[in-house]
């Protein structure tokens, strides 16, 4: 059963894209991808081991890279400091989660739907339409903060739990990948539906999306990390303090801990970066066996 | 009914069901996107004070620009500094994500769990984890620019190529972080490669080395646009980029405001769209050629 578990989400040999056995001849891509392999983990392995370091071992010099006495005492420190605080931090937490669900669900929708009418639909301000999204896509975000803050303001958004949300649904690199890869998805397999009389919706939720698949998975990856990390909102637009996300929490404990104590802020920084990336990594893996297994069925000959 | 049916031609129908799919996108998109964005073009041109009752706007021209432009001390050094090392990064992602792509694109024992590990970066180079990182100066090996034999190398090169040699020793594994999506797209592609091809020509006789020349590449030129696209974008608006560090410092600063800083976004996103226009241009001639 728990195999079966791992064979089904892990995107470790599922759905056949593996061979079946080893051979001597596959030695020299072990030789080559397992040095990077190591390469791409490393930033994992450090953020884990950082998280558990006491606080002369994060100020060694030369850094050490790996933990040598693994101490709770970060944690504790933290968690400590969660409870001294007024609101519970169940609410943060509660809020976080809704907020990223919805925002993940709501910006894959918007996404998809107006990169299926970019991609494969023919109407005037098409072309325009993709090059001002381009260019939204470039342009510095930070930048229109202020404006942004005016419209939201105007629209009598300001300490509403909607904010966290609305503004990141039309999400430009959303629409730039997806639309990059819907246009690989053949008009012809359009066409045939459209002859066996299916509907513009049909097409869309029966085989755009089973077909883009793993650019859905893609996105849905990058639009849970914009909302899950997302402490800027909170800092900008809210003003209660129960409406505040799980993020903007973690990061008020770490810059007072560190204006009172720089050794002990560091500590808790670590171990609050560690508490912060749990949830982006399991997203992954979930998420990573849809990019990757369907990835070798979505192509079409 | 039927009158009203014939106004209708499929054209039109067409037209409006994308409309339809769209809408809700453009709604979102102008509202908090392209309208602040033209606001922040027009703060751009005027001297913004905000006060008790609002925001107050004094109209300055291009004096904004042009005090970005050859009054900051700071602001064209770092836009330099910063064009280069992007100029440096973009084929390192590239061709990094190609040939890892290639790779996994073979067939051996655990190719799902590389390809795991190869997209990893998608959850490092954004939030938490890159903070910490350079909080504790993980994301550049500063001991390999020191080592005695490389300090003297890089002592040797002309003072033009001594930053970028100096960026690219220091940063390789940041930049190496910046590849995972653009792994995907690659394989993605590359599964889209009709095997039957491959066979066509290993039958004519041409080499694996031909058959990645001749059939691979010209392959991937799609691949190859959207990719520098993508990687030139994330590292134009990566949080730790130090131009937009320095834009987000002056929107508060007192001798900043605003308005000067809403100039300089402007600035950094004239560099970058010459930047992509440069990857575009030099793309879109190598594939006119593989064509050829």
């Amino acid at each position: 059963m728990k195999r079966n578990w791992f064979h089904r989400f892990s995107g470790v040999r599922n759905r056949g894209i593996n061979p079946q056995g080893f051979h001597v001849s596959q030695l020299k891509f072990y030789l080559l991808l397992l040095p990077l392999a190591a390469f791409m983990l490393l930033p994992i392995l450090f953020i884990f081991s950082s998280a558990f370091k006491p606080p002369d071992e994060l100020f060694a010099y030369p850094p050490r890279f790996f933990v040598v006495n693994p101490t709770l005492k970060n944690f504790t420190d933290l968690f400590s400091k969660m409870s001294s605080s007024g609101v519970p931090v169940s609410r943060y937490l509660f809020n976080s989660i809704v907020i990223t669900l919805v925002a993940v669900a709501a910006s894959i929708l918007v996404s998809s739907t107006a990169a299926y009418a970019l991609s494969k639909k023919r109407f005037k301000l098409k072309q325009t339409l993709f090059a001002v999204n381009t260019v939204a896509l470039m342009f510095v975000p930070i930048a229109v903060t202020i404006p942004r803050f005016l419209v939201i303001q105007r629209l009598g958004l300001l300490d509403t739990f909607s904010v966290h949300i609305l503004p990141g649904l039309a999400m430009p690199v959303g629409l730039f990948l997806l639309k990059q890869f819907m246009d690989s998805v053949p008009n012809e397999v359009i066409e045939a539906a459209q002859i066996d009389g299916a509907s513009d919706l049909q097409i869309y939720w029966r085989i755009i999306l089973p077909m883009i698949r793993p650019a859905i998975a893609t996105i849905a990856i990058l639009a849970f990390q914009a909302a899950w990390n997302n402490a800027e909102t909170s800092t900008l637009y809210i003003n209660a303090e129960s409406l505040k996300t799980f993020a903007f929490y973690l990061g008020t404990l770490t810059t007072t801990a560190s204006g009172a104590n720089a050794v002990a802020g560091q500590g808790i920084a670590a171990a609050a970066a560690l508490i912060m990336f749990l949830p982006n990594l399991i997203i992954f893996i979930f998420l990573q066996s849809q990019v990757m297994s369907t990835m070798s069925h979505s192509g079409l000959k | 009914m039927k009158n009203d049916r014939n106004l209708i031609t499929p054209r039109l129908r067409e037209a409006l069901h994308g409309y339809a799919f769209i809408a809700l996108w453009v709604v979102g998109f102008s509202l908090f996107t392209l309208f602040p964005l033209l606001e922040t073009f027009r703060y751009s041109l005027h001297r913004v004070t905000v006060t008790v009752e609002g925001i107050r706007l004094d109209f300055v021209q291009w004096a904004n620009y042009t005090r970005a432009l050859f009054t900051d001390p700071n602001f064209i050094e770092l836009v330099i500094g910063y064009a280069v090392e992007t100029l440096v990064s973009v084929p390192i992602v590239l061709i990094f994500s190609m040939i890892i792509a290639l790779f996994l694109n073979q067939d051996f024992k655990l190719k799902g769990l590389f390809r795991t590990i190869f997209f990893l970066p998608v959850v490092i180079t954004s939030g938490p984890v890159i903070r910490e990182l350079t909080a504790q100066g993980a994301t550049s090996a500063p001991g390999i620019a020191n080592l005695p034999a490389v300090a003297e190398f890089i002592a040797q090169l002309p003072r033009t190529l001594r930053n970028p040699v100096e960026y690219l020793l220091t940063s390789f594994i940041l930049i190496l972080w910046f590849s995972g999506v653009q792994i995907l797209i690659y394989l993605s592609s590359l599964q889209k490669v009709d095997k039957s091809i491959y066979e066509a020509a290993a039958i004519d006789g041409a080499s694996a080395w031909e058959a990645y020349w001749k059939i691979t590449l010209p392959s991937l030129s799609t691949a190859n646009l959207v990719n520098a696209v993508y990687t030139v974008v994330t590292l134009s608006h990566f949080s730790e980029n130090k131009v937009i560090q320095y834009i987000y410092n002056q929107t508060y600063a007192v001798q900043g405001g605003i308005g000067y800083a809403s100039a300089m976004a402007f600035l950094y996103f004239a560099v970058m769209v010459i930047l992509l226009g440069g990857v575009y241009l030099f793309l879109a001639q190598q594939a006119n050629k593989e064509r050829n």
